[in-house]
């Protein structure tokens, strides 16, 4: 099997097709299980009581936003260099869900400082630093939408999202470098993490959960991107949505 | 197993918003894949090109 062939938009859709239920579905599952682990046997954390079952949501999330992103200018960047259309409709499809997940991250953080830190949000760097990759994440969607000729917006996006990308090691190593208000990180590759197994596990199975939502929904949209900019090829005619 | 106290020991509001929140955006998100599919659907069904068999037809019909 030649899988070069999946470069081409043409033979990617109907592969895209076929991809996205052996996402969906087991997102939904491990979201259920997740929120299971994470309501029903976590227990509640002897400092912040049951205010900490936000970071079930929350660090998924967070980190979604930072590797999304990452994916973004790495599609944007390949479609611009290598001129292949498939990856920068890639990077347009993961702009929408990264900035989703960086909008629930901000959201969820200002509804956990309040009730532990007293406020709903403070200009510390890593708050700073996540706001800014939403205007990224709103830059980059803006920008190709004003321009007309989708090759032209894909070149200007990849350029926006390339220079971004100095922003996601500030993000992830703002708590370090900065004296910030935001605790330092939970889970370290190469230490053990500090919190109790349970809590772990809920926090892993719902990073899967949004790994796999979003694989599914970016191929979704991927889908719709190709119909969108290949309407004219003939074959897509007799292939439907 | 335990049950989860429902008020989150006064916390409720937040832990509660955060995940309204997040399944709002969520369903949002899904909600508006579909419609932009639905969309490009109907788009495809009301421009289609040139019924193929009459083109066939006129072919055969030169070369015969």
């Amino acid at each position: 099997m030649n899988i070069y062939k999946y470069a081409s938009p043409a033979s990617f859709y109907p592969l895209a097709g076929k991809l996205i239920p052996w996402f969906a579905i087991p997102a939904a599952l491990l979201f259920a299980t997740g929120l299971f682990v994470g309501f029903f046997i976590a227990p509640t954390d002897f400092q912040q009581g049951d205010a900490y079952r936000i970071i079930f949501i929350h660090v998924p999330a967070a980190w979604m936003g930072m590797f999304l992103y990452i994916l973004m200018a790495f599609y944007a960047g390949i479609g611009w260099a290598f001129n292949a259309r498939l990856s920068s409709m890639m990077a347009s499809s993961l702009a929408i869900t990264g900035a989703m997940f960086t909008a629930i991250s901000l959201v969820t953080g200002a509804l956990w400082g309040k009730p532990t830190w007293g406020t709903w949000w403070v200009w510390d760097a890593r708050m700073t630093s996540t706001l800014i990759l939403l205007f990224l994440y709103i830059g980059f969607i803006s920008l190709q939408a004003a321009i007309d000729d989708p090759r032209r917006a894909d070149r200007a996006g990849a350029i926006l999202a390339l220079v971004g990308v100095i922003n996601v090691p500030i993000i992830y190593f703002s708590v370090q470098w900065w004296n910030t208000l935001h605790q330092g990180a939970t889970i370290r590759i190469l230490q053990k993490p500090t919190i109790r197994g349970s809590m772990l596990a809920a926090l892993l199975i719902m990073l899967a959960a949004c790994w796999l939502y979003s694989v599914a929904v970016v191929l979704i949209r991927l889908r719709c991107i190709i119909l969108e900019r290949e309407q004219n090829a003939s074959r897509f005619a007799e292939v439907g949505v | 197993m335990n049950w989860p106290d429902l008020s989150m020991g006064g916390y409720g509001f937040y832990v509660w918003g955060s995940y309204l929140f997040s399944l709002i955006a969520i369903v949002w998100e899904v909600v508006s894949l579909k419609q932009r599919k639905k969309a490009l659907v109907k788009q495809q069904q009301s421009s289609k090109p040139v019924p193929t068999p009459v083109l066939r037809g006129s072919i055969n019909e030169t070369t015969s």
